[in-house]
């Protein structure tokens, strides 16, 4: 019978357990912690939180932060997860596409009263001004960086093969990749996108083609309110950069996403490579390439001689329901001005949203020499705003992909494509 | 087993066996042999088959940055203590399975079955905020709960299967001399089903060992994650540190390969103990 | 105690639960005499009280959560916006029957499990086959052999996506090597290459258990019916379609039934490969229900997991009824 009695006082003794094991941030002596959650996770980027935090609790020693790092493929499900829950979350990595979402559901706070006397908004960027108050003049996120394209290119491999300088336009990039490539010796010229958000670099190539008429505060919008698809240019667009799978990238490359584009070119296979500035970092570490093989070029333009960058962006937000508000916005202002801000960006190669950062010489060498043209050239390379924030944008992202996809097996013709996306929108449109 | 087995067909089974362990090592031997290349080595082309330096940088690093220590030793706690409550929880319910009738139990079976059939993540959700509620979220001995109810219904319907096939006279014969029904369980049964009881164990243990999804909601800190969230971390949104990830799969799969080799003879015997024993 | 053939293999008809009962139900026939006591109160507390811990566990963590999210699958849930969750019926079952992905996902899936499990089964028949003679190193070979069921789905798939790498892949160096191919397959990117290295991989993985349950099967087959069959002439191939494998038929169907339900309901390694790419082509159901919570949907992906459920115990009832007639007859 004693084995019985054990046996009932196991399942008891895991109920009684349940009810007592109580593990919340909170202590009794006025102290507070914050519970702070990233979602672009990876380890590098994680060290640099992790000693800026160390700073900020220095200052404020009556804050404790804990910064909660889950797998990036993982991220924004337990994010949602969290802020549904409503507990366990005060600060918050939210990324333009996720603001709508979480601030219509009411996960987000305003934080426009507690910011109302930081005295940083003055040395924000024009940017990243805009970014942080919406146009509700409410403040769900302060933005911490930018991303932004560039052309990675191997400046060893673009002499061998005759030219003296990178490719300018999409129609040169063609050429280029073309002369580069070389199959039977694993050397490939463009790092084409066919994989996770295929859609984008499509756009972004539709974009420098329409970029005459395109709408500045809506970049899939013309100034006439038809959509950048519906434009006979955006076929052209597309003939120039579907060629350049046929001819200039690896095979695989239908499939491939963000890692196999980098790794491409990382490992020294690709030429070219058009991606955000947080590659510089990825590609410096590279044991494949020395410091004199690459650099980047400025966005790749259109016959209009012009091309669209798109921004995306990504800050920090509060939670509605935390309850710690006031300490929050401490932290998001301690990390959107001055050294901290700085130094984030720096390590983690974004665009900076400082002004005095922005005119710094670490932004004006050698692979952000790119980035400098761009800006000093707003006429040329046009920041136009892609409709990130809609709710459907996901949705979106999952049907375009698939469509480019299908292109590139050869299920669905060009034209198809840009009929179908122009109706998508269209709908859209008409019905939001 | 009488000889009867031909020349050809000794050459044939050889060479499929040799074959199939091939296949299976080779992974295994792929991902040892990049944990030890030199970080800058792994893309190096053409492919070589053979570290040109051994090198050991992708383990230091991950005890010196990513706490690996720390998850290994949540990973083995977890799973430890969560394989082991389960099993011993399933050996109750299999052995009324296996040796009682009564009106609801193909219901009872049917309910573990579903268990089987629906995808995790319908549940996931609600599952937070019940865990939520019971200030379980970053917790070891939560995810432990949770993982021991994820193990029982298999295990339960395993255990019942050896069950079945030890004699009921076995514990007769105990409970007649004055043991009690649940005496007789575990100085009768458990003895003679120790292989099956071992079998069940390692089934667990390999599946909470292995278990991402849960971790990844339900822990927070670094002082709670578990291996296959760090794992999972290797990956980040614009690289796959794959130096990294196969030390740290190495070190994964080392445990349960070190489990196997001294189990995999149980694993063959507990299955069919019972009949061995009938 | 005399047993039958039924009897010693008829366990794994637990695993498939309530319809499966009547096999062992027939099994424990010979001892039923035992067994047969009057229902007592004490014996209702026993019953009770076994089964009490496993009750608990599994309706507080799995039942309860399940039946709660459940519920998503009528209501307009959506990430995007959930202000309003109003209870729309069926109308998320209607979008996604509506939906032409559905059925091309649905072929896969039937692509999937079947390129899977047949293969699975033979490799693992024939290795439990050899392996139920004794030879040196036999247990070192279990314990390699064995040693993929030990790692995540999770990780397989990233493992195997690596070695399917086009350009730096092993496999195709390998092909190379052996003069098999004269320019690397871009393994991932297109259609067929991209489902059959998903289900070369979910191959890989699950030849181990089938291996397993058979070799444990086999063994309960009594040395004396191989002899008997050879005294009689049998070639070998006869006596195993003659004998071994009506003796363990029941054995076997459970495990297929098994392998079913669980490869069926197996994202992990379709997730890391391919993600379903490309153009949906290697979506399976469960792939595709991860997909539709990425856009926030859970509406529609409750109402997808619910359909596998769905689909999943139909196939079940009629699968048991299938191999109880033939084994009626």
């Amino acid at each position: 019978m004693a084995h019985k009695k054990s046996m009932a006082g196991l399942g008891l003794g895991l109920v009684a357990a349940l009810a007592l094991s109580g593990c919340s941030g909170e202590a009794s002596d006025g102290s507070v912690t914050l519970q702070m959650v990233e979602s672009l996770t990876n380890p590098a980027r994680t060290e640099v939180l992790d000693e800026l935090i160390g700073q900020f609790e220095e200052e404020n020693p009556g804050i404790t932060v804990e910064l909660v790092s889950p797998p990036t493929d993982q991220a924004d499900q337990k994010i949602q997860q969290m802020l549904q829950a409503g507990e366990g979350i005060d600060v918050v990595e939210v990324r333009d596409i996720t603001v709508g979402p979480f601030s219509t559901n009411g996960w987000l706070a305003d934080m426009s009263a507690e910011l109302e006397d930081w005295d940083g908004w003055a040395n924000l960027t024009e940017n990243a001004a805009k970014y942080a108050t919406n146009a509700e003049g409410k403040t769900y996120y302060v933005p911490y960086g930018f991303y932004g394209l560039s052309l990675f290119y191997r400046t060893d491999l673009i002499e061998e093969a005759g030219f003296d300088a990178p490719p300018a336009s999409w129609e040169e990039l063609l050429e280029q990749a073309s002369a580069i490539q070389d199959p039977s010796k694993n050397q490939f010229g463009y790092a084409f996108r066919g994989g996770t958000n295929a859609n984008s670099n499509v756009v972004v190539a539709i974009e420098a083609y329409v970029a005459d008429q395109i709408d500045p505060d809506n970049a899939f919008k013309l100034e006439n309110g038809d959509t950048i698809f519906s434009a006979p240019e955006a076929a052209d667009a597309l003939e120039t950069y579907f060629e350049l799978f046929e001819k200039a990238s690896p095979p695989s490359s239908v499939a491939w996403g963000y890692p196999e584009m980098v790794e491409g070119f990382s490992n020294g296979s690709t030429a070219f490579l058009l991606q955000d500035p947080e590659v510089i970092a990825t590609v410096e570490q590279s044991a494949a390439l020395k410091a004199d093989q690459w650099t980047t070029a400025p966005l790749l333009t259109g016959p209009t001689g012009k091309a669209i960058q798109p921004m995306a962006t990504a800050g920090w937000g509060t939670a509605e329901s935390s309850e710690h508000k006031a300490e929050a916005a401490k932290l998001i202002a301690f990390l959107s001005e001055g050294e901290a801000s700085t130094t984030f960006t720096e390590k983690n190669s974004l665009v900076p949203i400082l002004k005095d950062a922005a005119e710094s010489d670490f932004s004006k060498t050698g692979a952000w020499a790119s980035y400098v043209t761009m800006n000093e050239n707003p006429d040329t390379y046009i920041t136009a705003v892609q409709p990130r924030d809609s709710s459907w944008w996901t949705e979106w992202i999952q049907k375009s992909d698939a469509e480019v996809q299908q292109v590139l097996i050869g299920q669905m013709t060009q034209q198809e494509l840009l009929e179908s996306w122009d109706a998508y929108w269209v709908d859209k449109w008409k019905n939001n | 087993m009488i000889n009867t087995e031909t020349n050809p067909a000794r050459v044939i089974r050889v060479v499929v066996l040799a074959l199939w362990l091939v296949i299976t090592v080779f992974p295994l031997y792929w991902i040892t042999i990049t944990s030890l290349k030199e970080p800058g080595a792994i893309f190096s082309y053409p492919l070589t088959y053979w570290p040109e330096a051994i090198s050991l940088e992708n383990y230091v690093g991950l005890f010196e940055k990513a706490q690996f220590g720390t998850y290994l030793g949540n990973s083995l706690l977890v799973a430890t203590v969560a394989a082991s409550v389960a099993t011993l929880i399933s050996m109750l319910s299999a052995y009324v399975l296996a040796r009682f009738e009564f009106r609801s139990k193909g219901a009872l079976m049917m309910a573990f079955l579903v268990t089987q059939m629906i995808p995790a993540f319908i549940a996931l959700g609600p599952l937070y905020l019940l865990m939520t509620q019971l200030k379980l979220v970053d917790n070891k001995f939560g995810l432990i709960l949770i993982y021991i109810a994820v193990c029982i219904p298999f295990c339960t319907v395993m255990l019942r299967g050896f069950f079945a096939n030890v004699p009921d006279a076995l514990e007769e014969a105990a409970m007649i001399d004055g043991c009690s029904r649940i005496g007789a369980l575990f100085r009768v049964i458990v003895p003679v089903m120790k292989p099956g009881i071992v079998a069940a164990f390692i089934f667990n243990f390999v599946n909470c060992w292995n278990e991402l999804f849960l971790s990844v909601t339900l822990m927070n800190r670094d002082q709670n994650k578990t291996i296959p969230t760090a794992l999972n971390g290797f990956i980040t949104s614009y690289n796959i540190d794959w130096g990294s990830m196969s030390a740290a799969a190495v070190l994964t799969i080392i445990p349960t390969m070190v489990l196997f080799a001294f189990a995999s003879r149980y694993i063959v015997q507990g299955l069919t103990a019972g009949a061995v024993k009938g | 105690m005399t047993r039958t053939p039924i009897d010693t293999v008829g366990r794994p008809s637990s695993r498939a639960g309530a319809p499966a009962e009547r096999p062992s139900a027939q099994a424990g026939a010979p001892r039923a005499g035992g067994r047969k006591r009057a229902f007592t109160t004490r014996k209702g507390f026993a019953i009770l009280g076994f089964l009490a811990p496993a009750m608990l566990f599994v309706s507080v963590f799995i039942y309860y959560p399940m039946i709660s999210g459940s519920q998503m699958a009528f209501r307009n849930w959506n990430l995007t916006n959930l202000t309003d969750t109003s209870w729309v019926g069926f109308k998320n079952f209607e979008a996604i029957f509506a939906n032409p992905v559905f059925y091309t996902v649905l072929g896969n899936t039937l692509l999937w499990v079947l390129g899977s499990i047949i293969p699975q089964l033979v490799i693992g028949f024939a290795i439990a086959l050899w392996l139920r003679r004794k030879f040196r190193f036999r247990g070192v070979y279990q314990a390699l052999i064995f040693f993929p069921w030990a790692i995540s789905g999770f990780l397989i798939g990233i493992l195997f996506r690596w070695m399917f790498n086009s350009e730096f892949g092993v496999v195709n160096d390998l092909l190379a090597k052996a003069g098999l191919i004269d320019s690397p397959i871009p393994w991932l990117a297109e259609p067929g290459s991209a489902m059959t290295a998903v289900i070369i991989a979910n191959i890989w993985y699950g030849v181990t258990f089938f291996a397993i349950m058979i070799l444990a099967a086999l063994q309960s087959v009594p040395d004396d019916l191989f002899e008997a069959a050879a005294l009689d002439g049998a070639g070998k191939v006869r006596t195993l379609f003659q004998i071994t494998i009506p003796y363990i038929r029941t054995t076997l169907a459970l495990t297929i039934l098994l392998r079913v339900i669980w490869i069926f309901n197996f994202p992990d390694i379709i997730w890391a490969m391919t993600g379903g790419g490309p153009a949906n082509q290697t979506h399976i159901v469960t792939t595709w229900m991860i997909n539709t919570t990425q856009r926030g949907d859970y509406g529609q992906a409750s109402a997808i997991g619910l359909i596998v459920v769905g689909i999943l115990l139909v196939f079940s009832a009629f699968y048991l009824m299938a191999i109880r007639e033939k084994k009626d007859a």
